[in-house]
């Protein structure tokens, strides 16, 4: 008798669990993490050095690539559409952030790599989209979270997160890739464990107009970001987003709407969208 | 949302409206906006946010040694392992 994946995957421990996931990765056709990807694909990761200690998790609300070289996700892949979004702005409550016990201990992050950094625990698949208690839960996994500038985290990327909710609800059903970038030849380190990204970014692929994009923002304070085609943004990252999605829709770059930081309510330090973005 | 503890612990996340309070060693984080409108829910949301902002003010005061400013914890610079 064949048990879809995730019926196995509650009969293995979790030395078993991180052991599955890493033979068989989420590919297999009754996996729970097919949902989150376009066309059931998850996103592929084109540099080498960036697949290194890379493992595959499947949760309800999202599927995530986490590195063991930089503590973090690589991509997060969600599937957002109007009925979740509702259901998640219906659910308020406590959460607890957490390491994620699936990894080894070696690879993953603790909460006491973050502690004391200055630095905020940054969703990559956002708290705000998830529709049920378990869902939320496990969006506070450290698998799920980078080294975030609060003032980044707090403002202009709360605002894409919220455009990226409220296009979901117009449009019914979206495709989204979230995750860090790693530029330049020297990085700033947490704790001698994880890595901070000198970017971050939100790919967007929406079925209803057959267009898609990526919004990019430094991982610094301040509302300056920039939009890209889907092909910009995967030769930038190394990373294909979509991997099915057809070379016509990627090349041309759907016009994302303004992110609404604070409900919109962010008075006179605006979203700004600009053409090139410096590290910072 | 009295098992808030502000200082004690690096898990905590509540939300009150679109206000996201972070429980970290060092700080609290309070992000967000919320309408306090005139009604329960206005209400409601108050005393939540209150009753976060009073556990601060208590906490901060019951601490003797308290600093004029925390320091972070500086980070390392290493050389970019994917590039």
């Amino acid at each position: 008798m064949f048990l879809p994946a995730y019926k196995l995957i509650k009969l293995h421990s979790l030395v078993g669990l991180a052991a599955l996931l890493l033979s068989a990765g989420c590919s297999a056709k009754q996996s729970p993490c097919r949902d989150h990807f376009e066309e059931g694909q998850a996103p592929v990761i084109t540099n080498p050095n960036l697949a290194k200690k890379t493992a595959m998790l499947c949760f309800e609300g999202y599927a995530v690539t986490h590195s063991g070289i930089s503590r973090t996700p690589i991509w997060s892949a969600e599937h957002l559409t109007a009925r979740r979004i509702e259901e998640a702005q219906q659910l308020k409550r406590v959460n607890r952030f957490h390491a994620e016990e699936q990894l080894p201990p070696a690879d993953r992050a603790e909460l006491a790599d973050y502690a004391r950094s200055g630095f905020d625990r940054g969703h990559m698949a956002p708290n705000g989209d998830m529709p049920t208690e378990n869902a939320q839960y496990e969006s506070f996994s450290l698998a799920n979270i980078v080294p975030q500038s609060p003032k980044n985290n707090q403002i202009l990327w709360e605002g894409i997160e919220a455009a990226t909710r409220n296009l979901a609800l117009e449009d019914k059903d979206i495709y989204v890739v979230t995750g860090p970038i790693f530029e330049g030849n020297n990085l700033e380190r947490l704790n001698g464990r994880v890595l901070v990204p000198t970017f971050v970014y939100k790919a967007i692929y929406d079925p209803a107009r057959r267009q898609a994009a990526a919004y990019v923002t430094p991982n610094a304070p301040g509302m300056e970001y920039q939009t890209l085609s889907i092909a910009e943004l995967e030769k930038r990252i190394n990373v294909n987003v979509f991997p099915k999605l057809p070379a016509e829709i990627k090349a041309v770059k759907m016009n994302l709407p303004t992110p609404t930081p604070h409900g919109g309510r962010s008075g006179k330090n605006k979203p700004v969208e600009v053409d090139s973005l410096e590290r910072q | 949302m009295s098992s808030f503890k502000p200082y004690q612990n690096e898990e905590q996340s509540l939300a009150i409206d679109d206000v996201t309070v972070e429980n970290r060693l060092d700080r609290i984080s309070v992000y967000g906006s919320v309408e306090l409108t005139r009604d329960r829910a206005g209400l409601q949301h108050a005393k939540a946010l209150k009753e976060v902002i009073d556990a601060v003010v208590t906490a901060l005061e019951q601490d003797k040694n308290l600093p004029e400013h925390i320091e972070v914890k500086p980070t390392e610079k290493v050389k970019n392992p994917f590039s």
